[in-house]
């Protein structure tokens, strides 16, 4: 194992302190959302322009999501349910709800699948790296934590908690796992789940209305990102047969150069694996 | 510049796959951009063609004093090579009434800007040997994070230049003359990873702080794209300098600059 086990320990306290400050950063944006929800309900507060913008925006989301089901399109309900969102108030709950239970679900889904990865010896058990099988419980302390946020945020707006994980990767995970023959194998599937997150989070960002949704989501996507940036660097490691170069402190000497830049190799976030709204959604 | 040459025998084959996949995703990244040119010219037709034909009716009766506050950042520190680092920063001037994503994009520019000064410096120092032995490693991500502050840099350059205002080529001021400060203290390696770090946060806070405030689709989408590539950017720096690399489970906003703090003026 190469890791400092003592200084491992004092780093996760440390970083559960800072967790503790960002904790309630976020619980703050929870209950703004819940004060700024009830004002304007009770005001009817609502910018017209900025509420039909919004809804062209989640009229596109829900269109990709209603052709992504074609038969429902096929059959003219979905034309009948998009003539629906062309009420902004309607679009308001509706779409901001469906886009936080999406992210509830793959949330849970990264939830399980950490879980489950961590029963494996080279994963949780004896065998596993140190750096990794931290990394593999700490994240998935976060994504519990995630989970919870949307789920908040889904019933603060009117909406229904999802405790179920997105079927499209559900199924994905599902047909990976008798297939799981090393960490390379967990890493890899990780990276995929991480990355829907992440881009699915971007892509909703822009199409909240509720700003305080819209503020929690944005909170989390970054940390789903960075999530793929250390997978992916320990992709690389283990792709490059140096397993004992993925420790905490690195052996900086001996990363390779490419190692420097393997772990963001975008200059801007990509949404082509967005989920679309209703991926996850609660039926 | 003297980098630590690897041990070949015990990771040869590392350095030919990690240079692979290396190439693909600067594939990949490559054909992001252009995606990233589509949204802002999208801005650039749409908010960015009513702001200019605000712009242009206002004239010039609003145009206010600049003051020149800035120096040449980071010169004292760093070597001559870093002659292209002049920077000066414009504290105040007409552009209080632009609309709130054209302040904010300004602030942004600034932001990067000073991270590609920051991250230039500091390759010129290592070029210069005046930061010891710099692992391969570091010098790649000094390298690609540099580049990729630029293309940030560019994305908000042309929202804030499609609405009828100046680029801004300069350096965020309330920064400047602290990081020109710390800069100085920079010995190695580890140092300029700090630095660096504080940077990042600095950015990402901000992003995540003006997203709750951009009232445009493109522009929330622009902070949407580059927030998370600033956090991987503090992932992986975390990493290099011995932290846990994901400390947190929701991004704050603490640090955050304040998306109005730069005046950007009419061009």
């Amino acid at each position: 194992m190469s890791v400092d086990e003592h200084a491992l320990g004092e780093l996760m306290e440390e970083s559960a302190d800072l967790q503790v400050d960002a904790m309630h950063q976020s619980t703050e944006a929870l209950s703004e959302m819940v004060e700024v929800g009830h004002d304007r309900r009770r005001s009817g507060d609502i910018d017209p322009e900025h509420d039909m913008a919004a809804a062209a925006r989640r009229q596109e989301l829900m269109r990709k999501s209603l052709l992504g089901v074609g038969t429902l399109a096929a059959a003219g309900f979905g034309a009948a349910v998009l003539g629906l969102f062309d009420t902004p108030a309607f679009a308001d709950s509706a779409s901001d709800v469906q886009m936080l239970q999406t992210a509830a679900s793959l949330e849970n889904l990264a939830v399980a699948t950490y879980q489950t990865a961590l029963t494996l010896p080279f994963i949780g058990g004896s065998s596993a790296n140190g750096v990794v099988k931290a990394f593999a419980t700490t994240t998935l302390a976060q994504h519990t934590q995630h989970g919870q946020a949307f789920n908040a945020a889904a019933q603060q707006l009117g909406g229904k908690a999802q405790t179920a994980a997105d079927p499209k990767y559900a199924a994905v995970v599902k047909a990976a796992v008798p297939t799981i023959k090393g960490p390379a194998d967990v890493v890899g599937l990780a990276i995929k789940l991480e990355t829907v997150a992440a881009e699915t989070y971007v892509a909703d960002v822009s199409a909240f209305s509720d700003l305080n949704a819209k503020k929690v989501t944005a909170s989390i996507m970054g940390v789903e990102a960075q999530h793929v940036s250390i997978l992916l660097a320990v992709q690389a490691l283990l792709a490059a047969n140096a397993p004992q170069l993925i420790a905490l402190p690195p052996n900086l000497s001996a990363l390779p150069g490419a190692a420097g830049s393997i772990g963001f190799p975008n200059a801007f976030y990509q949404t082509d694996m967005a989920s679309p709204a209703s991926e996850g959604a609660v039926s | 510049m003297r980098i630590l040459r690897r041990n070949t025998d015990q990771i040869a084959i590392s350095e030919t796959e990690l240079l692979a996949l290396t190439a693909d995703m600067e594939e990949r990244h490559r054909e992001t951009l252009p995606k990233m040119h589509a949204a802002v010219a999208e801005y650039i037709e749409g908010e960015g063609a009513a702001e200019r034909s605000r712009v242009s009716r206002r004239g010039f009766l609003a145009g206010g004093g600049v003051v020149v506050v800035g120096g040449a950042l980071l010169a004292a520190c760093a070597s001559s090579s870093t002659k292209s680092a002049t920077a000066t920063t414009t504290a105040s001037g007409g552009g209080s009434n632009a609309p709130v994503d054209v302040q904010a994009g300004a602030m942004a520019a600034s932001l990067e800007n000073l991270a590609v000064f920051a991250y230039g410096a500091g390759i010129s120092a290592a070029t210069a040997g005046k930061l010891g032995t710099i692992p391969p490693a570091v010098v790649t991500f000094a390298t690609t994070a540099k580049a990729q502050h630029q293309d940030h840099a560019n994305a908000w350059n042309a929202i804030v230049s499609g609405a009828g205002y100046q680029k801004v080529t300069t350096t965020d001021p309330a920064l400047t003359s602290t990081v020109q400060s710390d800069f100085a203290q920079v010995k190695d390696a580890g140092g300029l990873a700090k630095l660096a770090l504080t940077l990042e946060d600095i950015a990402a806070a901000t992003y995540l702080n003006a997203i709750g405030v951009l009232s445009s689709k493109q522009a929330i989408s622009t902070a949407a794209t580059i927030q998370p590539v600033e956090m991987q950017h503090a992932a992986i720096l975390n990493f290099v300098l011995g932290t846990y690399p994901v400390p947190n489970a929701f991004a704050m906003t603490t640090g955050a600059r304040p998306v109005t703090d730069y005046s950007v003026q009419k061009g």
